[in-house]
């Protein structure tokens, strides 16, 4: 097992909501409500859930592109663990870059492709011109575009090719980590291939980890290598990719799972429909946070809040008080290469 | 781009022979004894002269469309008549007060544009802080207020109470040593000139004479500006890639002005085209106000003695204005975004 690379713990993002002439704070809403992971050097962590789950505000927040309200978030550079905070969050930027979700809107649609990505270069103090127009037509390359696209504008790309810029930009500063924010979710499936597999290639060459945020199971099966399942802010499981989707250990996988269309039109899908609505994450229910809407719950779930702990074998870890005694049905694992 | 330009002024013509029929066209309404007096310099001429002659004399009997003709003869030599009210040429008349309200509209639009962007970027900045209430009150306050209100406060106030900024282009000492040999009139700007002469007693009766009407044209169009870049900021504040610059870890000032700002201007050149419309609207009352001596004033002094050669050639003079500043926003837009091509 290689050393761990990021370390969070008990993250949390609370959203005040205000009401009022004066705007008193009536409630929060816990986007995202003590979550604890790690990231291990040069492995993929698929982080998925469905809307509104938190899983992009984890992302932001480990960037502190949004102001965590707590936790602790510690990078291992240089042999060294340092921990992100608004001071230092300015130098590890050249460790920590990210990959946003909407191609169309991340690049600013005034500069050129060249500018884009040298910019942070120029931040983190690159002053020569020429050396950093060597390094964007380098990383262009490398991403798949030309040195001939280095002039343009972003509206002049298509969308593929504009998250391929994205992508370059993020790669400028040769970090270590980069978190991907759904990078291919606003793409067409047959450029979404295309995507994720220079994601691939990019890891291989650059000895990059990546915190893969995604809504898309088949998608995060086909890249990761371990997962995450986040519900209502909160961590619920958390294991190796097979054994994840093979053998799921807390009910709420199991009906993600459950939803992966299957493209054998012979199989009879056994699709669990889940009853009722994901609370509200400014009103979150007592006990476990997906007992109502949980065909397996006890009289346990209602009272008391299930930790994240170790089950078994193989460092698969759920949140869930009857994992051990039930028997979830997962997914058979695609062949992934 | 050069193309481009070359092409949009080739329509000048076009919108100014607009602009002409528009006016002509009301002009019908009158009878030719209002009309013959554009042609009488002076009661002298009417000694003996039968009115009728005279209509006769100069066409005014015959139909519009005639007139017409016989009227656009003249202009493109050049010759727009005389003006009664002005008592010389339309064109000299033109001339002659044109540095007055270049003056007045130069000084008036560079503190309006830096000013107006400024209190929106502050307002931006501090959104839903006290400065963005303050600014919020004074731009209401900026944009509910007529200019003639404002202007008149402003000349009781400094005026009437201080006495620190008076009515008038110049004071009377500084127009007789303007109007003597020894100081050359280059441009007609009176600061210009008095900085070309040295003259530096001039130069600050000249900026005295200024302010206060620079600040009524200015208000209104600070608080229409402000709103617009307050809002267009706040909008491309929200946008993905401000977030994606912060993430390149640029610090916070060059995210403000490289990626913010340079987005909020573009919403902002295109209200600029109608402020520059605004501006010419408000020197007619500004001018009125602080009887400042140019074409604006002029505007208001024919208008109210039917002085209709006056009111054509002031009319075809705002209208080139018009036009050309409609160009030049076309092109600022071009220059401020390079999703817009000029073709």
């Amino acid at each position: 097992m290689s050393e761990i690379l990021l370390d969070v713990r008990g993250l949390e993002k609370h959203f005040p909501i205000t009401k009022g002439l004066f705007r008193r704070t009536v409630g929060l809403v816990k986007a995202v409500d003590g979550v604890d992971f790690q990231v291990r050097k040069g492995e993929t962590l698929g982080l998925v859930g469905e809307s509104g789950c938190g899983k992009t505000t984890v992302g932001l927040s480990l960037l502190h592109l949004i102001q965590p309200s707590a936790g602790d978030i510690r990078i291992h550079v240089n042999d060294t663990w340092q921990t992100v905070n608004n001071e230092t969050i300015k130098d590890l930027r050249r460790e920590m870059q990210i990959i946003f979700q909407d191609p169309y809107s991340s690049l600013d649609p005034r500069m050129r492709v060249r500018d884009i990505v040298a910019e942070p270069l120029r931040a983190h103090g690159m002053r020569n011109r020429r050396e950093r127009y060597e390094r964007v037509e380098q990383l262009l390359e490398a991403v798949g575009l030309g040195s001939h696209h280095m002039t343009r504008f972003p509206h002049e790309f298509s969308g593929g090719q504009r998250q391929r810029i994205g992508i370059a930009r993020a790669l400028a500063l040769n970090p270590s980590l980069v978190v991907c924010d759904e990078p291919v979710s606003a793409l067409d499936v047959s450029i979404q291939a295309q995507v994720l597999n220079l994601l691939e290639d990019l890891q291989a060459e650059f000895g990059l980890t990546y915190l893969f945020v995604a809504h898309d199971l088949s998608v995060v099966q086909h890249i990761s290598d371990r997962v995450a399942v986040m519900y209502l802010g909160r961590i619920v499981e958390m294991a190796d990719v097979d054994d994840l989707f093979a053998e799921p250990l807390h009910p709420y996988t199991e009906a993600l799972l459950s939803a992966i269309p299957d493209p054998d039109p012979d199989t009879v899908q056994q699709q669990i429909v889940l009853e009722g609505d994901v609370p509200s994450p400014a009103d979150p229910p007592s006990g476990c946070h997906f007992h109502p809407r949980c065909p397996y719950a006890a009289e346990i779930c209602r009272r008391e809040d299930p930790q994240l702990k170790v089950i078994g074998e193989g460092g698969h870890y759920a949140a869930c008080h009857r994992a051990e005694e039930l028997n979830l049905v997962g997914v058979s694992v695609m062949d992934s290469d | 781009m050069l193309s481009y330009i070359a092409r949009r002024l080739m329509f000048l013509p076009i919108v100014l022979l607009g602009v002409t029929l528009l006016v002509f066209f009301a002009m019908s309404f009158l009878s030719p004894y209002q009309l013959v007096s554009a042609y009488i310099k002076s009661p002298e001429e009417l000694k003996n002269q039968n009115l009728d002659d005279l209509v006769h004399k100069y066409g005014l009997d015959q139909p519009m469309p005639v007139q017409y003709v016989n009227w656009m003869k003249n202009v493109l030599r050049g010759d727009l008549g005389y003006s009664v009210s002005a008592n010389m040429y339309v064109t000299e008349a033109l001339l002659t007060r044109l540095p007055a309200t270049l003056e007045l509209a130069l000084f008036a639009i560079i503190p309006v544009i830096l000013g107006g962007v400024w209190l929106g970027t502050v307002a931006a900045k501090n959104y839903n802080k006290p400065l963005d209430h303050i600014t919020r009150v004074f731009a209401i306050v900026g944009w509910s207020l007529p200019d003639f209100v404002f202007g008149l406060i402003m000349l009781m106030v400094f005026y009437g109470v201080l006495g620190w900024f008076p009515p008038g282009r110049l004071s009377v000492w500084a127009d007789n040593v303007i109007l003597s040999g020894d100081f050359v009139q280059y441009t007609g700007m009176h600061v210009i000139d008095s900085i070309l002469n040295r003259r530096w007693d001039i130069l600050w009766d000249a900026v005295r004479h200024l302010i206060a009407p620079t600040l009524t044209l200015a208000y209104l169009w600070w608080a229409y500006l402000l709103r617009i870049t307050r809002s267009s900021m706040l909008d491309v504040l929200n946008k993905d890639y401000v977030r994606t610059a912060r993430a390149k870890g640029l610090p916070e000032r060059l995210v403000m002005t490289r990626h913010v700002r340079r987005n909020a201007m573009i919403p902002v050149a295109t209200v600029a085209g109608s402020m520059v419309l605004g501006l010419l609207g408000g020197v007619v009352i500004v001018e009125t106000v602080f009887d400042f001596k140019g074409v604006g004033l002029l505007t208001a002094t024919g208008a109210q003695q039917l002085d209709y050669t006056l009111i054509l050639g002031t009319t075809l003079f705002f209208g080139a204005l018009l036009v050309i500043t409609n160009l030049v926003v076309d092109v600022l837009y071009a220059v401020l975004d390079p999703r817009v091509r000029l073709e």
